[in-house]
């Protein structure tokens, strides 16, 4: 009887011992907490920069000599991607009510509309008519929105993988931190882009 | 208080506020621009 209750408990533990958790939060949810806010941190630098030259040097802002931000375009391309947030609220919050087929709808939308975000990016890019090394304006604005551009291709790799687990079954009402971590992340890209948005093309 | 590491809902519903504030700032500044 004891020999078979201690084989039993050797059965019962097997692997590495189970990892200390010295805090009360979630790790998975831990992980993405200062990941997020050590990006914050970064774009605070970049930030930094574009108000030393705007304010403390009193450079010009776009437009001059020629040079103007295409306002209109970016405005569109910011309604993009808070559409996509929108959209992979739908897909979440449809998956916690179990329809499936509006959780796959939402994840694909939300994709498609990152990537055409970062596709209109490249091509302003490519038309804008200055280069980052042109002058201390164009090494701010590519760095910001470079910066940004990057996070969201993160973002886009993340959602991908996301959308493909959801159309192979993947995830559960009960559920579905797969889906949930990916998507904070997600709408922190885009509360970014807002300040971005406003403080490079509007202010 | 919403806490956007808590959930993907209060994470969207933080995004919103942020939108709302931007534009309520956004609307202040291009009013002054445009009396001054």
């Amino acid at each position: 009887m004891e020999a078979a209750a201690i084989s039993h408990d050797l059965h019962e533990h097997h692997g590495p011992p189970a990892a200390n958790h010295s805090s009360r939060v979630d790790p998975p949810m831990l992980g993405m907490l200062l990941f997020i806010i050590s990006e914050i941190m970064v774009f605070g630098a970049f930030f930094t920069a574009y108000f030393f030259i705007r304010v403390v040097n009193g450079d010009q802002w776009f437009p001059f000599e020629g040079h103007h931000l295409p306002v209109a375009v970016a405005f569109v391309n910011t309604c993009i991607l808070v559409s996509s947030s929108f959209t992979l609220h739908w897909a979440e919050t449809s998956l916690k009510r179990n329809n499936r087929a509006a959780f796959k709808a939402g994840m694909l939308s939300t994709f498609l509309l990152g990537l055409t975000f970062l596709f209109v990016q490249i091509n302003e890019y490519v038309h804008i008519g200055f280069a980052p090394h042109d002058f201390a304006q164009g090494s701010v604005f590519y760095g910001l929105t470079g910066l940004h551009g990057a996070h969201v291709a993160i973002g886009l790799l993340l959602l991908g993988i996301v959308t493909l687990r959801a159309f192979r079954g993947h995830f559960s009402p009960e559920s579905h931190r797969g889906v949930e971590i990916p998507g904070i992340y997600w709408h922190f890209v885009d509360a970014m882009w807002i300040v971005v948005y406003f403080s490079v093309y509007v202010l | 208080m919403l806490n956007p590491l808590r959930s993907e809902g209060e994470a969207f519903r933080l995004l919103l506020w942020i939108i709302a504030i931007v534009v309520a700032i956004a609307v202040v500044v291009l009013a002054v621009r445009a009396l001054t």
